[in-house]
């Protein structure tokens, strides 16, 4: 099949030059043969997982916070050139937006849907792993749903045989009920052979609270698109992006955290690196609703250029249609610094290995706060080969 | 004090709300619309060169090619074929402000135009719907070699070469839809020349009023500062509030030559039926420096986002704005820079409040090419909400295409703070003194930027009252 998607919106219309309102996902002779999950290694005692579920099974687990959503909405005006009804008829709203939803409609993907009980703090992270072969094209789709007072921690791991070429589209929604918290780990290390995206929407309910760590690390082109939210009063985004592209690779991302909730917070971390030819494109909103009294929302994004044939592209919007709230947005965009370069260098590190130094630096910020050490180190050794 | 003199109140616009409508007996009016005939029509009443008149077409045609964007406030409410492209006084441009018809001449000296001439102006250009009804220039600004005229007579006079090989260059109508509109029907602005190594000391002041119902103004204003000159002009508007729609679209175009220095100031305070949908672009040389000045209080709507292009090596720009976005109000505001040349630098500032239901938006673009080494760029824009009513958004864009760069960002969104309402108020001031004082002071980084006079305009417009002061 050919492959033709339109994803990841900014939720308001910009200048049309800037080339960034959206992104084109067009990948011709895709042969799609599997399609199903990867059954996690082990499952926690109060987690159950549901293998094959319908589309009418994810529906059911997002009505009631739906209802929720329904009734939250106002009449007030959005911004200029709002693209919220682009999206609309997702069964929770999405960072790439509703193509994806009817991609995996369209190809009959199963579900699955990994639930934790309600009060139950699940300790031990649920793994899932995907390991793709050569010429291998993958979709799969997963609803995490973490029940009233409960917690649960999901690790996502992409990785292919060196020098594969293949497809892998990832679809994750996430629902935090009352008082729930989502931890959700995506590393993708796959080779830049491949095409992948991975799209992720979330619910968060009273005080619930959803935390999402992303590595970006391989594959020639990446879409990704995280969307949260924040529907409940104190209910918590936190999220921390680390990405690393080279030669050609292309990173095209957009997260976006919706606040409905009085008292809610997001508090959304990017760092990363671009060598050689790669181009990135990054779109981060914060959306601040009508009614979020109280609410606060910080965006910060910290970029290292190591080549004059990057192209970076930073779209960092804030929307606002509440008076008491705090919304901040910071973006730091460069080379290294001279001091930084000749601290270096008069501690006997040349150019080159102080370069490769701060990026390793840059992204074990981030891998750090992976709670899985073996992981952590994988990592380290998949930067530290392609460097 | 009185009660309601406590709080940030609207703009009280009723000096800018005088209308003429007992006199338009005495104006020439174009048909509505916007027509091949009417384009036509124009250029004759004007007396174009020949290019001009093709030029015109050819516009026309762009624009009727565009679509609108899809990216800015609605433009539901304007008709475009309700609005009449050229108003004009039966009276002549006058060179001596006596001369001026009377009822134009009441108009301008309510809005203190005169008095701004006499006594802090270099040069004064006064247009009243479609045409220029006042031109002059102090005698030792003249003498110095500065031409400032009204476009027409630039147009066929002395400079028509130079009107020639600048017009429409830096903002072609292809641009968009409403600079291919300007292309067609413009008519009036100043045409600004500053000759090599002269400073203007004092400012030059173009001052655009909209009198007509239903009617759009189309003005084009040229500026050429050439190598090492210096100039600060000032840009104002206003119009009488109707209840049908009125179009702005006017086009300001820049020319900064090497090592030279503009200052562009601009009170926008345009009545909140009119649909302000105008372009200003700037293109920078080597070592020189454009600054913007704007405040946009007036509009029901408006796409507003001067852009300057940093050609020239170690050249810079710096942009201040601010925006008031009141009741009925949707103002997209806020600057475009594209570094092209090595080691030059921007700096982008804004603040924008928000009341009564209004809609402030700071859009902005930020480009640097492959080619611009060592370029920096500075980013910040602060948005005040007073109400939950009301939208404050920050669409901001950049697009980063060199490593040697330094890029650098910050946004904010807020109400006023109750720590800093706490720290007044301890010190003796009420509750609603502290709150106003505190939005004077967020806006006081542009009023600091202007000329006194404009500044105490300016403060005037947001009209903050404060208990005891």
């Amino acid at each position: 099949m050919d492959l033709k998607m339109k994803v990841n919106h900014l939720p308001a219309l910009t200048y049309r030059f800037l080339k960034s309102n959206s992104s084109e996902i067009d990948v011709n002779d895709l042969y799609i043969e599997n399609t199903k999950t990867p059954e996690p290694d082990m499952i926690p005692a109060a987690v159950t997982v549901k293998s094959d579920a319908a589309k009418s099974d994810v529906q059911d687990v997002f009505a009631k916070i739906n209802e929720k959503i329904k009734a939250k909405q106002t009449k007030l005006p959005g911004p200029n050139g709002d693209t919220a009804p682009f999206n609309d008829g997702q069964i929770v709203r999405t960072g790439m937006g509703i193509e994806v939803d009817n991609l995996m409609d369209e190809m009959n993907v199963p579900v699955m849907i990994i639930t934790a009980d309600e009060g139950y703090k699940v300790e031990e992270p649920v793994h899932i792993k995907y390991s793709l072969k050569d010429g291998e094209c993958v979709l799969g789709s997963q609803v995490i749903c973490a029940k009233k007072g409960s917690e649960i921690t999901i690790i996502m791991e992409y990785e292919s045989e060196a020098d594969a070429k293949g497809f892998l589209g990832i679809s994750t929604r996430l629902l935090a009920e009352e008082g729930a918290k989502i931890n959700l780990v995506k590393v993708q290390m796959l080779s830049e052979g491949f095409v992948h995206f991975d799209d992720i929407g979330g619910a968060c309910d009273d005080k619930a609270d959803i935390e999402t760590i992303t590595m970006q690390l391989g594959a020639g082109k990446t879409w990704g698109g995280t969307r949260v939210t924040l529907l409940g009063r104190k209910s918590i985004f936190n999220n921390h992006t680390g990405y690393l592209c080279r030669h050609t690779q292309e990173y095209d991302m957009n997260y976006v955290a919706d606040q409905y909730g009085q008292k809610t917070e997001s508090n959304m971390v990017f760092r990363g690196v671009l060598l050689d030819n790669a181009v990135k494109t990054f779109r981060g909103t914060l959306d601040f609703k009508t009614g979020s009294a109280g609410s606060v929302g910080d965006e910060q994004e910290d970029t290292l250029l190591l080549s004059p044939d990057v192209v970076n592209r930073t779209m960092p919007v804030i929307l606002c249609g509440e008076e008491d709230v705090d919304g901040r947005h910071g973006a730091s965009i460069g080379q290294l610094g001279d001091d930084t370069l000749f601290y270096m260098e008069s501690r006997g590190i040349d150019e080159d290995a102080a370069k490769k130094l701060m990026i390793r630096a840059r992204m074990e910020s981030i891998a750090r706060m992976i709670p899985d050490e073996a992981l952590i180190i994988r990592i380290q050794q998949f930067i530290r080969t392609i460097l | 004090m009185a009660e309601n003199n406590k709080t940030v109140v609207d703009i009280d616009r009723s000096v800018y709300d005088i209308k003429d409508v007992e006199n338009e007996q005495d104006f020439y009016r174009m048909e509505d619309g916007f027509t091949e005939d009417i384009v036509k029509k124009i250029s004759e009443e004007k007396h174009d060169p020949e290019w001009m008149r093709q030029f015109r077409l050819d516009s026309l045609k762009i624009y009727n090619e565009l679509e609108m964007p899809d990216w800015g406030p609605e433009t539901d409410g304007l008709d475009m074929n309700l609005i009449s492209s050229y108003v004009r006084s039966k009276s002549d441009m006058k060179g001596k402000w006596e001369d001026v018809p009377e009822d134009i001449k009441n108009t301008f000296e309510r809005l203190g135009i005169p008095e701004a001439e006499r006594e802090s102006l270099a040069g004064v250009g006064a247009q009243y719907d479609s045409e220029l009804v006042y031109h002059n220039v102090k005698d030792e600004v003249a003498n110095q070699g500065v031409i400032y005229t009204d476009m027409e007579s630039a147009l066929t006079g002395e400079y028509a070469d130079m009107v020639h090989e600048y017009f429409m260059k830096l903002v072609p109508p292809t641009d968009h839809k409403y600079a291919a509109l300007h292309g067609a029907v413009w008519s009036g602005g100043s045409f600004v020349y500053v000759p090599k190594g002269v400073k203007v000391d004092i400012p030059l002041q173009s001052y655009f009023r909209l009198n007509a119902a239903g009617a759009g103004q189309f003005e084009h204003t040229l500026i050429i500062v050439d190598e090492g000159a210096d100039l600060h002009f000032i840009e104002g508007c206003s119009a009488p509030k109707y209840n049908v729609a009125n179009l702005h679209a006017g086009c300001v175009e820049l020319f900064v030559k090497k090592n030279a220095r503009l200052r562009y100031s601009t009170i926008e305070n345009w009545s909140k039926n009119m649909y302000n949908l105008n372009t200003k672009r700037a293109l920078v040389e080597e070592g020189a420096r454009m600054e913007w000045v704007s405040g946009s209080f007036g509009s029901h709507t408006s796409y507003l986002y001067p852009m300057t292009i940093l050609k020239g090596d170690h050249s810079t720009m710096e942009y201040t704005g601010i925006t008031f976005a009141g009741k009925g109000q949707n103002l997209d505001t806020g600057a475009k820079v594209v570094h092209q040349g090595k080691y030059t630098s921007s700096v982008i500032s804004t603040k924008s409040i928000s009341k009564s239901g209004g809609i402030g938006t700071y859009r902005s673009s930020v480009i640097i090419n492959k080619e611009a080494k060592h370029a920096k760029t500075s980013v910040s824009c602060d948005s005040l909400m007073l109400d939950s009513i009301s939208r404050a958004d920050t669409i901001p864009g950049m697009d980063i295409r060199t490593d040697d760069a330094d890029v650098g960002h910050e946004a904010k969104i807020g109400r006023i703070s109750d720590e800093a309402v706490f720290y007044l108020m301890s010190r003796g001031l009420s509750e609603e003194d502290a709150r106003a004082m505190i939005v004077s002071g967020f806006a006081n980084p542009v009023s600091k930027e202007l000329p006194l006079e404009y500044a105490v305009e300016m403060n005037n417009l947001i009209k903050l009252e404060m208990s005891g002061g």
